[in-house]
């Protein structure tokens, strides 16, 4: 039996190719998933090796309020003294101890423009003399505010030269300074920008007041690491009250590396779940050729059958074919994912971001890769094997076509499933407040497999409707292709089902990046009333530049938005870190001035006196009301403020608003980040002449940018585009194998129907003509699928608004031009997934088509 | 009616003044298969007219080349050497694009088995030549054509939902529906029963001598072929004999002696083999 198997695939080699790519396609996904992680793994591995290379580290025993918007700075903790390191290097055992003093800087290459790869992070560091980590690679140690030294990768992407002269935005300053060296890390630093200033440059930059997050130790010669700890711990005791603790060099990577395999982790989860749908839909295709395969094959195994083979064993030898293309496929995909992940390397040194040595393969990817591609093909063809297997040997000998299963049992459970999806779609929407999203997602799932398991019913049905155009317009061509579609609904179904999974992923997008680019408009057309907004593409905007504006005699207001962290603590709460929250600060008048924002209770007014305003949504969670006493808690102490206002506002998204004078009082300067400035023109001022002011104002710090509310919805809407297509760019692998299962199903229906062919071409069917009904069915599938999919993703999308308005997608908005244009492209794809099988079709000899058995 | 003796060891001499009502006709046709030692001689070199008004059954052994000799005339398969003319155009010179306007309006054929497009009715089938040629079908001439098939009650239905016999009839009125110059029936009644089969070769039988068709059918059945006008057997790619208003008997008896001299003596076979046989 495997050896009938095995010759089997040999004979009809072309008929498995397409399952065997679609595998490839699938699992060169999860490969090249797997390898991307593992390389990046090792590079910021390296990274942190190289950039964390104390035998010990003390830093502030307690964790902080923080609040990492970008994820990048895993816990925050409370700072140290830098003049600890003194202390510490007297400490037995103690080589060296230097506080780390780091934070972001703004440097400006060769071409006047920000240097800054990719979104890798920028920042400036203390170069401490005597730091045997760091090796200057060439020039001198930068030395005095105007002198710096940079990393070696950062010098090439930035174009400068050691001994040229620039400028940097430092603490908020613009600052011009010297290239005076070039300095080894010893280790790829992926993209990052770093710029090496002198010890007394980087603590009046980076700790105006003294303190650090943390102090690097190095041990003498001889001293483990954990004896380096025994001996720090009784000091740190005796010197600090507010508590610093050591660990060892190793603990700090492992930390660190803990908090960036968390985020890979993430980044890897987000990936597999578009190969799992490239899988799923490659699934479509090998139970698709299976189908088509075992139908044309019965004969065979009726043979096999009459022969004494148990149903079971012809149900095995189809199995194992199944396991073979898993396994083939797999192998390649493997391949291919390698490969995949070199071009990306490539592509990633090329735009300045290097990543560390070879391509890995582990034993663990190739085994996954390998299983996970074998049992999606046999699960895939397990139940054409099943029907292979229980044909009665007599019923498949008798020459009549095999009728189709009722469509029935099928229908009815798509019916239900669709009718429930539909249901918990409508719930959603009509009471989005009790567990809206679990409706939500609940009700998808149902319409996607509910719509899967109905759609040979409906092909029956949409695809004549769809066809009629091409029956009318193509005498007789669309007539015989219509009915190809429809001979056999399964067929064409899952062919189109494929197609259709990616599709309404595709316009769910769509509509939700319409959707969130017109909140975010409208939201912008309510809130904004400033003139201008000057925001930096670093997301801090420099004190330096604040100044500067406010000094434009065209400037009537500037209301400095700035947001931070703050423990804040309402009635019966404790003040910890779990309660930590983001407050904005703005001044007080800069309501009704620079923002608009509407208050449920209460009014803005109290801010002046010194109360909050919050956000509705938290004062629900939180359970706080109107006239709660907060009390707000940081280093320096604590501050009460009451709630004045309940406020329902996108426009600004932390939770607490206060004016500027308690914002200073409850956030660390440390902590603060300057957003946005909220510029207004002086009266009798034209806009035009405002912009250009702050243009030139904005230009020296490099990465400030002026907007007016529709430059600013604009660039969100960028953003959301951005995202926009890379999922498109995710999905489009999925498409592509959708695409490769029609034009798969189009080449083996042509093969099963060679005779019909060879007759129509004898009764005089021209071979363009021939080619033109399949191109006509290859487009109705696609288009059905499209349509279909696309109607379902809308759907599912349409209620999104109503249940996410309070995380701000607040308008819905449906795309119907790129809907259309999704459509029209399903129709060129349809052409083109039919090149092929028409080709093949119209070369079939008609004789060996007529006399073929 | 006059018997014409043909010899294969010489050519029939093309003549001159052949008269318009020959249809379709091959001179000096070979045809072979393969090349080297392995190649096959499925047609020797043979020359025939088919006449209008005739049905012609071609007959012989398995593998003596009358499939081969249909395709070749068809257009459908193409020749080694010689030539062939359907309704005065030379099949032989002509491009693909040429062969499909010819079997779409020249010609018409029939099939042993799968006949029909699955997914169109009857009568979608029988217009089908028309409507690919597109041109418009004369509804008189559909309407007599189903009439005398009697499927008049039957054009809705898919092929699924008809006969084996009923499937046959409507290749019948399919292969007649477009006034092609020739009909050509590969086994026309080789999956049918005695009684369908009987009613399908009196149907071909009453186009040609009514409607004035030409027919050329290749079978096996002397039963099928006693309802032509003449029946030509073929043996090892040759023309080796002809019939004129053949019987079951006759045929049989040809055959008979087909099979006999074949075992007897192969090297005298061609030039032996010269049956006259008249009314």
């Amino acid at each position: 039996m495997y050896r009938i198997a095995l010759r089997a695939i040999r004979a009809h080699l072309v008929r498995f190719a397409l399952s065997v790519l679609a595998v490839t396609l699938g699992v060169a996904f999860v490969a090249g998933t797997f390898a991307l992680r593992t390389m990046m793994s090792s590079t910021f591995t390296g990274i942190v090796s190289s950039s964390m290379p104390g035998d010990a580290y003390v830093r502030g025993a307690e964790p902080a309020a923080g609040y990492s918007t970008t994820g990048t700075t895993g816990e925050t903790r409370t700072t140290v003294p830098a003049s600890l390191a003194g202390t510490i290097a007297q400490v037995t055992g103690v080589d060296r101890a230097f506080a780390d003093i780091s934070g972001p800087i703004v440097l400006v290459g060769a071409d006047g423009t920000a240097v800054q790869s990719t979104r890798s992070p920028s920042f400036g560091m203390a170069l401490h003399p005597g730091d045997s980590t760091v090796t200057l690679v060439a020039g001198r140690a930068p030395s005095g505010p105007h002198e710096i030294a940079l990393e070696s990768a950062t010098l090439a992407s930035s174009g400068l030269s050691v001994g040229d002269r620039t400028t940097a935005v430092v603490a908020g300053q613009i600052r011009d300074v010297q290239v005076t060296g070039e300095v080894s890390l010893g280790a790829p630093m992926a993209g990052a920008t770093i710029v090496f200033l002198d010890v007394e440059t980087a603590s009046a930059a980076y700790a105006p007041d003294g303190m650090v997050s943390t102090i690097t130790v190095y041990a003498t010669d001889g001293v483990g690491e954990a004896d380096l700890v025994a001996h720090l711990a009784p000091v740190l005791d005796q010197e600090t009250a507010a508590g610093a603790e050591a660990l060892t060099g190793g603990a700090m990577r492992a930390e660190a590396r803990t908090d960036i395999e968390g985020q890979l982790g993430f980044v890897q989860t987000f990936m597999l779940a578009f190969a799992a749908i490239s899988l799923f839909v490659g699934a479509f295709i090998i139970s698709n050729t299976f189908s088509m395969s075992v139908r044309q094959r019965m004969r065979e195994f009726a043979l096999l059958r009459a022969m004494g083979a148990s149903p079971a064993q012809v149900f095995a030898s189809i199995l194992i074919q199944a396991a073979v293309v898993g396994l083939a496929g797999s192998a390649l995909g493997i391949a291919a994912g390698l490969g995949l992940v070199s071009l990306l390397r490539v592509g990633f040194e090329t735009v300045g971001m290097d990543l560390s040595g070879s391509i890995p393969l582990d034993a663990s990817t190739v085994v996954i890769s390998l299983l996970i591609g074998t049992v999606v093909s046999v699960v895939a063809a397990a139940l054409p094997a099943r029907r292979a297997a229980l044909t009665a040997p007599v019923e498949a000998m008798r020459e009549a076509t095999a009728t189709e299963k009722s469509l029935r049992g099928r229908s009815i459970a798509g019916s239900v499933l669709v009718a429930a999806g539909a249901g918990s779609l409508v719930t959603a929407l009509v009471a989005p407040q009790s567990h809206g999203s679990t409706t939500l997602g609940l009700g998808a799932i149902g319409l996607v497999v509910g719509v899967l398991l109905l759609a040979p019913a409906l092909a029956r049905h949409t695809l004549g409707v769809l066809a009629s155009v091409f029956v009318v317009g193509v005498r007789p061509l669309g007539r015989l292709a219509r009915g190809n579609v429809i001979r056999h609904p399964r067929r064409t179904a899952n062919t189109a089902g494929a197609l259709m999974i990616g599709m309404a992923l595709v316009g769910a997008s769509a509509v939700l990046a319409a959707s969130a680019t017109a909140s975010t408009q409208s939201i912008v057309d309510d809130g904004w009333t400033s003139d201008f907004s000057v925001q930096s593409a670093t997301g801090a905007v420099p004190i330096g530049a604040v100044a500067d504006v406010r000094a434009l005699s065209s400037v009537d207001s500037v209301d400095v938005l700035s947001y931070g962290p703050a423990v804040a603590a309402g009635p019966g709460e404790t003040a910890s870190v779990a309660n930590a929250v983001m407050v904005v600060g703005l001044p007080a008048d800069a309501f009704g001035r620079s923002v608009t924002i509407d208050t449920v209770g209460g009014s803005l007014d109290t801010l002046a006196n010194g109360q909050i305003a919050v956000k509705k949504d938290t004062a629900t969670d939180r359970g706080w009301q109107l006239g709660d006493e907060i009390i707000f808690t940081s280093r320096s102490g604590s501050t009460p403020a009451r709630i004045g206002a309940i406020v329902d506002t996108q426009l600004i998204g932390s939770p607490i608003i206060a004016s500027d004078e308690l914002f200073a009082a409850v956030v660390e300067p440390a902590g603060t980040t300057v957003e946005d400035l909220l510029v207004t023109a002086a009266p009798g001022t034209d806009p035009a002449v405002l912009r250009a002011d702050l243009v030139r104002a904005a230009a020296p710090y490099v990465v400030l940018s002026v907007l007016d509310a529709e430059d600013f919805a604009a660039a969100l809407a960028e953003q959301v585009n951005q995202i926009l297509v890379v999922l498109y760019a995710l999905l489009g692998l999925s498409i592509a194998i959708a695409v490769l299962g029609i034009v798969n199903t189009l080449a083996l229906s042509v093969i099963e129907r060679t005779r019909e062919i060879g007759l129509m071409r004898a009764v005089g069917l021209g071979r363009l003509q021939l080619a033109g009904i399949i191109t006509i069915e290859s487009v109705l599938t696609a288009m059905f699928g499209t349509i279909v999919g696309v109607a379902l993703g809308v759907a599912v999308a349409a209620v999104m608004p109503t249940v996410f308005t309070t995380t701000g997608l607040t308008t819905l908005a449906i795309p119907w031009a790129q809907l259309a244009g999704m459509v029209a492209l399903a129709a060129a794809v349809g052409v083109l997934a039919a090149l092929w099988p028409a080709s093949r079709a119209a070369r079939l000899p008609v004789l060996d088509a007529v006399a073929s058995d | 009616m006059t018997s014409k003796p043909s010899t294969t060891a010489q050519r029939i001499p093309t003549d001159p003044a052949a008269p318009t009502s020959v249809m379709a006709s091959a001179r000096g046709l070979v045809k072979t298969y393969g090349a080297g030692e392995t190649a096959v001689r499925a047609l020797a070199g043979i020359d025939v007219d088919f006449v209008r008004g005739e049905l012609t059954a071609i007959m012989g052994p398995s593998g003596s080349g009358k499939s081969t000799l249909m395709h070749c005339m068809a257009g459908l398969d193409t020749v080694t050497s010689g030539t062939v003319v359907i309704d005065g155009e030379d099949v032989g010179a002509m491009n693909e694009r040429q062969l499909t306007r010819l079997r779409r309006t020249r010609l018409g054929f029939i099939f042993q088995a799968f006949n029909l497009v699955p997914t169109l009715t009857a009568a979608e089938n029988i217009t089908l030549p028309l409507d690919i040629a597109r041109r418009p079908v004369d509804r008189a001439r559909f309407d007599a054509i189903v009439a005398a098939v009697g499927l008049t009650t039957r054009l809705a239905h898919r092929p699924g939902e008809l006969s084996g016999g009923q499937q046959q009839r409507v290749a019948c009125a399919r292969a007649l529906v477009a006034e092609p110059a020739v009909v050509f029936a590969d086994e026309p009644t080789g999956n049918l029963d005695s009684r369908s089969a009987t009613e399908l070769l009196g149907f071909l039988r009453r186009s040609v001598d009514d409607l004035g068709q030409t027919v050329v059918m290749v079978t096996h059945d002397p039963r099928a072929a006693a309802y032509a006008h003449r029946v030509l057997f073929l043996a090892d790619g040759l023309l080796v004999g002809e019939l004129r208003n053949p019987t079951q008997a006759s045929v049989l008896e040809v055959l008979g002696t087909l099979g006999d001299s074949h075992d007897a003596d192969d090297d005298a076979a061609c030039d032996s083999m010269l049956v006259t046989a008249g009314a």
